[in-house]
């Protein structure tokens, strides 16, 4: 193969990856036009696209729905906290698994990573009967649970995925010149896997905050979350506050990570890796 | 012209002492224990016990038996984990295909403007609900979607079970996406690209270089983005429930017709360790064949 | 909402019958706080106005998760604690409560306007106490979308045609208690206790190819209808009203063989709560006729009360005996509810495959 062949294989390749990255781009953002769309719907039901006229009616109703605001608070508060409890506990773990040195390395991984695997039905209905056994009653303690087991995998898994992927030979080399366990941990393998904690916790919040399944058995009459109180406004008829909702949350995060990128720099937060371009 | 083959990095010389591992461990497992393993076994337990039509789930006294298996071992329950198991490994692989190539994008290629806007877009994919980013799709590519003439004129019938298992694994996929991507940057940001540069400059056009390097050192990475991805996509439930017309049926479906007015949750329990065994023993698979081909996950 | 001469002249009527069975004689009492599980939508709409309209009861509504079905596992969890005074079902979860003795037993005592009710449709543990309030009437019944539907149907036989390929939306084993697979027995010479009829033709129609969409949930079939997506069906009352206020429909209530199945909603009083008395006096009021009226006009399902007038939007609702006998099959729901488990495992193994 000639260099001229070469560089030609690689300019058709280079085309063709441009074009696959612009038809996937162009999928993945369409069903985030189509629930603008949806949001400012003037129908009051599901209908064919494009819509016929736009309304701000759902803004609206989510403004006027009392119980938004409580269980929009109560979603927050579960979701923070459990994002928390994720990062701690599941950096934690996966540090361990990482560094092996005991038996059933394999199986430990496996059953951090199951929860993923049991539906979200399946789960709300066993904490159910479980905590209400050993006489735990409270909503937002059951809640809590709830979220923390559903979202701890995603940390977990994220955060072994970054350390699997590092040069061991860094942390060996910190050691070899002096440093402790612990120093070498702080200053050498944290920075590396820091992507993948915050990764992970992004995808521990955000399922947190989406989840109904598991959420709608672990309420209760005081205590609620936002997606199952939206849900459950619907009887027979589709409510389009949620899509309201999913816009005035993408508004958000589009506010949150401009500011990010102006002050922190996105580069600074998830790292950067060893190798900068 | 030879592969170019990369030196493993060689396992750590200094032992980690296992006291200090458990310990990490510790409040881990306390979780995954208290508020999963047990409810889990008070699941199996559920299971076992005999079902009163009419009832809420089990009697308290209810005796125990295996009925709520037995009844699995048809043809019909056997044909939803096929369908539930082949759509979730196909969207995974696909998801991985086209996450790598926008990761390494990301990473290497893009600046850090264009680097954070399409960080942004994947995390915002990742907070977007399940519920309306699948009636989104719904109303794209569904059957009365903007796509329907499209499909009309290729002779598609956007009712046929053919195309709405298509729009099942569409919806799998979009899911599945952002998220191999995010835990793919992690991954690739720790590669050296000289390494590429080095088997570009020494002949290698940039597509055998990165299938050569690229790839296989990110293999720990892909390999545990596809688990990320085939756990999300067997569990998947609204999925298939919206765009699979109530038709394509995954285990999801199968267990909430239990636990819905007919409260058949011995059964529903069975399905679910069912479900649980089953796919703990192909996902552990699908590492091991990892492991044994050298690479450490 | 208007408040006509004759609704307030009626309205101060009830009120005075209403005053006999409530002790509001004396000084005015503090609102008793009591907690209810109602459905969401139109239905919580009809049942806060009808609290608005006394003073003795304030409520913490909780809505039920898709379905009554989400509630059960809560009670069975705190069981013998519970958290709701009332809970708002219809035959599928009153039978499953009733089984488990959740329920308290109601009598005329309690609820004196229960004599209003057509006793038939009262729900019985097997002494035969009553246990459970209907409050309304709904109807399960064939339909289809008058713009969209590809011709009108008339009898079962018009659902196998080839016109509607894709264009039914099914219920799934989860809806109407499986009452769609008694409509295929029915037409077929055989009824909920013979069964083989039914699943004879529902194993044709599946493989026909015409059923576009099994619904699992009560939005599932709106929302096929409303986007367009199928046009013929065959499901509950609050689905067919969400459809109607936008679209023009016609309701197979009164077509000769295609049968309408009628199911309750209504009321089940909640035991080891400490405010039995209160929820039975609003429950009482709830089902006067003119709170009957105004949850039929706010709800979309035809009052119970026969002192009630049926609004005319709800007419296909509305038999005359004749009428009854001929269309509106009631089906042993004693067998029905037994059934459920069996036949929701049946359709799993049998006809999804089809699909």
């Amino acid at each position: 193969m000639n260099g001229r062949t070469k560089r030609l294989g690689d300019r058709i390749l280079g085309g063709a990856m441009v074009a696959m990255l612009a038809l996937m781009l162009a999928f993945l953002v369409t069903p985030l036009l189509v629930t603008c769309l949806l949001a400012f719907d003037s129908r009051s039901f599901l209908g064919p696209l494009p819509p016929p006229a736009l309304s701000l009616r759902w803004f609206e109703r989510l403004a006027s729905l009392d119980y938004v605001a409580t269980g929009l608070a109560t979603s927050l508060k579960i979701a923070l906290l459990a994002t928390v409890i994720d990062v701690l506990v599941g950096t934690a773990a996966a540090v361990a698994l990482d560094r092996g040195g005991f038996r059933g390395r394999g199986l430990l991984m496996a059953a951090f990573l199951s929860p993923l695997i049991v539906p979200a039905v399946v789960i709300g209905l066993a904490l159910l009967l479980f905590l209400s056994r050993i006489g735990v009653i409270d909503g937002f303690t059951r809640l809590l649970c709830g979220h923390v087991v559903i979202t701890l995998p995603y940390v977990v898994r994220t955060v072994l995925a970054s350390l699997a992927g590092r040069d061991r030979r860094l942390t060996e080399a910190a050691l070899v010149l002096g440093a402790t366990e612990r120093q070498a941990f702080w200053s050498v393998t944290l920075p590396l896997i820091r992507s993948g904690m915050v990764t992970g916790a992004v995808f521990a919040f955000a399922v947190s905050l989406d989840d109904v399944a598991v959420s709608m058995f672990l309420t209760d009459p005081s205590t609620y979350t936002l997606p199952v109180a939206l849900v459950s406004s619907m009887r027979a008829s589709f409510d389009l506050s949620i899509a309201a909702a999913a816009v005035l949350l993408m508004a958000v995060t589009a506010v949150l990570i401009i500011v990010l990128e102006r002050f922190v720099g996105f580069d600074r937060l998830l790292g950067q890796g060893l190798f900068r371009s | 012209m030879s592969a170019v083959t990369i030196a493993r990095p060689q396992e750590l010389a200094i032992p980690a002492p296992a006291r200090m591992s458990l310990l990490l461990l510790a409040p881990g497992l306390l979780i995954l224990l208290s508020i999963f393993a047990l409810p889990l076994l008070g699941l199996v337990l559920e299971s076992l016990k005999q079902y009163v039509p009419g009832r809420v789930g089990s009697a308290v006294d209810a005796s125990l038996t295996l009925e709520n298996y037995r009844e699995l071992a048809t043809p019909s329950f056997a044909g939803v984990l096929y369908e539930t198991f082949k759509l979730s490994a196909a969207a995974s692989l696909a998801g991985l295909m086209a996450a790598f190539p926008l990761a390494y994008c990301i990473v290497r290629r893009f600046s850090p403007r264009q680097r954070a806007a399409c960080i942004g877009l994947l995390v915002m994919l990742v907070l977007l609900s399940m519920l309306v980013r699948t009636y989104a799709l719904e109303l794209a590519f569904g059957s009365v979607g903007i796509a329907r003439p499209l499909l009309l004129a290729l002779g598609i019938s956007p009712t046929s079970r053919g195309y709405i298992e298509v729009l099942v694994e569409a919806g799998l996929l979009h899911a599945v996406m952002p998220i191999c991507t995010l835990t793919l940057l992690g991954t690739i940001q720790n590669i050296d690209p000289r390494l590429c540069d080095a088997a570009q400059s020494l002949g290698a056009p940039a597509w055998k270089a990165h299938l050569g390097i690229t790839v296989p050192l990110a293999l720990p990475g892909l390999v545990s983005a596809f688990l990320i991805a085939m756990t999300f996509a067997i569990s998947a439930f609204v999925i298939p429930m919206v765009l699979g017309k109530g038709r394509v049926l995954f285990l999801s479906n199968t267990i909430y017709t239990r636990f819905s007015d007919v409260a058949n949750y011995p059964s529903g329990a069975a399905v679910s360790i069912a479900m649980l065994v089953i796919s703990l023993l192909v996902l552990s698979l699908a590492s091991l064949a990892h492991r044994g081909k050298g690479a450490r996950s | 909402m208007t408040m006509t001469r004759r609704s307030l002249l009626s309205l101060i009527g009830a009120s005075g019958a209403v005053g006999l069975a409530s002790p509001l004689l004396g000084p005015a009492q503090a609102a008793t706080g009591l907690t209810a599980a109602e459905w969401g939508g139109d239905v919580v709409e009809a049942m806060k106005q009808i609290a608005a309209k006394q003073n003795l009861a304030q409520f913490n509504w909780v809505l039920h998760q898709g379905g009554a079905g989400a509630i059960l596992p809560k009670i069975k969890a705190a069981w013998p604690k519970v958290d709701y005074d009332y809970i708002a079902g219809w035959e599928g979860s009153f039978n499953s409560m009733i089984a488990e003795d959740w329920v308290e037993t109601i009598t005329a005592a309690d609820v004196p306007n229960l004599a209003d009710i057509p006793e038939k449709i009262m729900m019985r543990d097997a002494k035969g106490n009553v246990k459970a309030v209907p409050r309304a009437v709904g109807g399960i019944y064939f339909g289809y979308r008058t713009d969209t539907a590809p011709f009108a149907v008339t009898k079962i036989d018009d659902l196998f045609d080839k016109r509607l390929k894709g264009a039914i939306c099914w219920p799934g084993p989860t809806q109407s208690m499986m009452l769609q697979i008694v409509a295929l027995a029915l037409q077929g010479g055989g009824n909920e206790s013979n069964m083989e009829p039914g699943w004879k033709l529902m194993k044709d129609l599946a493989k026909s190819g015409n059923i576009g969409r099994i619904a699992v949930t009560d939005v599932d079939f709106t929302n096929s209808f409303t986007s367009g997506e199928t046009s013929v069906g065959f499901f509950a009352e609050p689905s067919w009203a969400a459809v109607a206020k936008n679209f023009k429909i016609t309701r197979l209530t009164k077509q000769a063989g295609m049968a309408t199945f009628l199911y309750q909603s209504g009321f089940a009083v909640m035991k080891n709560r400490p405010n039995r008395k209160a929820t039975c006096d609003f429950i009482n009021f709830a089902i006067s006729p003119e709170m009957s009226a105004l949850y039929a006009k706010v709800a979309g399902e035809a009052p119970l009360n026969g002192k009630a007038a049926i609004p005319p939007e709800l007419a296909h609702l509305a038999f005359t005996p004749k009428e009854f006998d001929s269309f509106v099959h009631v089906p042993d729901y004693k067998v029905v509810l037994s059934q459920q488990d069996a036949w929701a495992k049946r359709w799993e193994s049998d006809i999804a495959p089809l699909l």
